[in-house]
């Protein structure tokens, strides 16, 4: 078996965890606690329940308003942008708003600061903002040339580097402890979506309402900021929808639960089998 | 927008006429310097960052995003910590140059009006006395130094050259710090007699931090910069003659709340505290530190305790307990709470009405004859009606660039902040002296 050395380090409301293989246990653990560090301070950035965050700062904005964003929060930003626009509004950090707003507010971006161009910014990054800690967490980790890690975000998310020494990746599975389906991941992404935890608390941006067209949804990208916003757009998305997408995105796979099994669409390989 | 220096009647009289909610980024104590003058108010303040570590990447966080400052240079000697910097500014559309360390910056830039230093400890003294002396405003970050020598060479530089120098006690900035103390605890007095106060700043075990492979700089730099090893170098806070350990690093920001709070500097301090947990550190892991004040009421005692080995009770927090009630403020408004003795006369709910507390429910009307019956009513929690969305160490550098520009007044220059730096030292000593230190009017004074 490799020497894998796991980490763990509670931030946004979830558990964070680094493994990291073929690395001294003394220098593996400063790696992680400098990508830790990292994400305590996205979190102080991105959440939106803390007073003095840009997250929060950006919902005081009026219409026409413009807010200057540190470099993170406006990289995360355009990924949503992104995201909102290759999923069709699927994917939005302003479902949520709906709940208190009649319609979505408007916003963009440019000179690296946003922009309110109607509506209260009440941005949730709930669906993004792991993934992209994900993201910023192996950049860390590639600089302290340790890139054989897999990194968690609270079991939903996964970000993995190169593979442990000898393996074909790092052995993933979809769906339960154990599942049965499993793949070997390496330089990927796989995110899982559902209602089994949270029950139907995925609102559907483009009605505000909770939907549920699955039940269960994952997504295989090359980042986690990608397969964290996609996995959640696939909830509310109807399979022909998911299907136009994947035809435009080749780089993403998309599985959904049928039958307890996952069922793959998309273009990309199928990652290697356990 | 605040368009001249203010004094804190001034500033007083501003809130009181325009009601409770309002957000100030600029309060000046009535010790405030006055401001030097810069080419032209409005014209952009050609800036530069000493020290790009943890800290400095915090206040970086607000340099990029306060208007009207142009970002000339960052400085570090880490080159890993320097590059990376450029790279990451040069991205954000910012043309940033890399210097190695302040001498180079002062021979190269020759256009810049203000430093902002968050360098290690020990050479804060050097750098800031150096750019005071090159004609620059410098905003430095506490503690001012590790020794009181160097701190008291700090406030005579600021003295001679008439420059700026602000210390980085970014509580005395922070909107509703300076709204509890002149609103609630001044004016309106919830409190009473203020008999006592605590704070406290517990962490959770924290491994040393260690560098990336291939980082790491040559022993010869290292001993060139006063460093003995990597390990040091990172981990320098832990270090007797860089850093003053958790006392400074953590306490430093909350007894300076004693001060400015008590409105006056604490004549005593009594302290314990030890090494007892960490390997290869060589200040104090836990302390637990009492200070006496005379406040004008009567005597009032502080209680300070830090811990980096737990994160247990509560988290960071200054408190004052008075006769009337407490008021608990944090950086952290979740933590912040207010508590009204049974024995308090004055009508919380009148501060309500003045838009001074903010309470959780509208009050029953206190009618001496009359009374209704229902559900049993839920007990109101107050607290205070002023929110602060930017970045936490945002208002107090504005106060700077703000002073800088002849907009404001300093609310921590170097000469107030001394005092609080003084009694921090003093606990250190307490502590190795095991006994109880008087401090004097006189010797708090630069």
């Amino acid at each position: 078996m490799n020497n894998i050395h796991i980490f763990n380090h509670t931030a946004m409301a979830t558990q964070f965890q680094v493994r990291l293989a073929g690395e001294e246990k003394d220098y593996a653990a400063q790696a992680a606690q400098a990508a830790f560090a990292l994400t305590d301070e996205l979190e102080s950035k991105l959440s939106r329940f803390r007073a003095n965050s840009e997250i929060s700062e950006i919902a005081q904005l009026t219409a026409g308003g413009m807010l200057r964003l540190t470099e993170p929060v406006f990289a995360c930003l355009e990924l949503a942008k992104r995201m909102e626009a290759a999923t069709a509004g699927a994917f939005s950090v302003c479902a949520a708003a709906l709940q208190t707003q009649a319609a979505r507010p408007a916003w963009s971006l440019e000179n690296f600061s946003v922009r309110c161009d109607g509506g209260k910014l009440e941005f949730d990054l709930g669906a993004i903002g792991k993934g992209f800690a994900l993201d910023r967490m192996a950049a860390v980790l590639r600089e302290w040339s340790c890139p054989a890690f897999l990194l968690v975000a609270g079991g939903s998310s996964i970000l993995a580097g190169e593979a442990p020494d000898k393996t074909a990746g790092w052995s993933c599975g979809l769906g339960d402890d154990n599942a049965p389906q499993r793949y070997w991941l390496k330089n990927c992404s796989l995110s899982g979506s559902g209602l089994a935890i949270k029950g139907k608390h995925i609102l559907d941006p483009r009605t505000g309402k909770p939907a549920a067209r699955q039940n269960r949804a994952w997504a295989l990208c090359d980042t986690a900021g990608e397969s964290d916003a996609l996995s959640t757009a696939c909830m509310v998305l109807a399979e022909a929808e998911i299907h136009r997408i994947l035809a435009v995105e080749k780089s993403w796979l998309v599985f959904l639960e049928e039958n307890e099994n996952a069922r793959p669409l998309g273009g990309r390989a199928l990652p290697v089998r356990v | 927008m605040v368009t001249q220096p203010i004094t804190r009647r001034d500033f007083l009289g501003a809130t009181a006429a325009a009601g409770a909610g309002l957000l100030l980024t600029s309060c000046s104590p009535d010790s405030g310097r006055p401001a030097a003058p810069v080419k032209s108010a409005n014209s952009k303040l050609n800036i530069a960052l000493i020290g790009c570590g943890a800290q400095g990447q915090v206040l970086l966080d607000s340099l990029t995003v306060i208007d009207g400052l142009n970002l000339v240079a960052i400085v570090d000697i880490w080159d890993y910590n320097r590059n990376s910097n450029v790279r990451r500014l040069k991205s954000q559309g910012l043309d940033v140059k890399g210097y190695e360390n302040y001498e180079e910056l002062l021979a190269n830039e020759k256009d810049l009006q203000a430093v902002v230093v968050a360098t290690p400890d020990f050479w804060h003294a050097p750098i800031t006395v150096a750019c005071l002396k090159a004609g620059l405003h410098v905003y430095c970050e506490k503690m001012m130094s590790n020794t009181i020598d160097g701190a008291r060479a700090m406030v005579q530089a600021m003295r001679e050259t008439g420059k700026l120098l602000q210390i980085g006690h970014q509580r005395r900035s922070n909107p509703r710090y300076v709204f509890a103390l002149n609103k609630l605890v001044r004016e309106a007095q919830i409190c009473g007699r203020i008999t006592a106060a605590q704070a406290q700043w517990n962490r959770t075990v924290t491994p040393d931090l260690g560098a990336p492979k291939h980082s790491e700089l040559p022993p010869e730099k290292l001993a060139k910069y006063g460093f003995k090893d990597m390990h040091q170098f990172r981990n320098w806070r832990w270090f007797k003659g860089l850093g003053g350990g958790p006392l400074s690093d953590l306490g430093a920001h909350q007894i300076d709340i004693f001060n400015w709070w008590f409105g006056t500097t604490a004549k005593s301090v009594m302290a314990s505290g030890g090494n007892d947990y960490y390997k290869g550190h060589e200040w104090y892991d836990n302390a637990m530190v009492v200070y006496e004040f005379d406040t004008p009421e009567g005597t009032a005692r502080a209680f300070y305790q830090v811990q980096t080995t737990t994160s247990a009770g509560g988290g960071y927090f200054e408190m004052f307990m008075g006769d009337e009630g407490t008021i608990k403020m944090s950086e952290k408004p979740s933590i912040c709470a207010l508590y009204r003795e049974d024995r308090s006369t004055k009508s919380w709910e009148e501060l309500v009405g003045k838009n001074y507390l903010r309470a959780s429910a509208t009050a029953p009307v206190a009618d001496a004859d009359k009374v209704d019956v229902r559900e049993t009513a839920p007990l109101l929690q107050y607290d205070i009606p002023v929110s602060f969305n930017k970045k936490i160490h945002q208002p107090h550098l504005e106060n700077f660039f703000d002073s800088v520009r002849g907009k404001a007044k300093l609310n921590c220059p170097a000469d107030e902040a001394f005092r609080s730096e003084y009694i921090i030292h003093k606990a250190n000593e307490a502590i190795a002296a095991q006994k109880m230190i008087p401090i004097t009017k006189e010797e708090v004074e630069a």
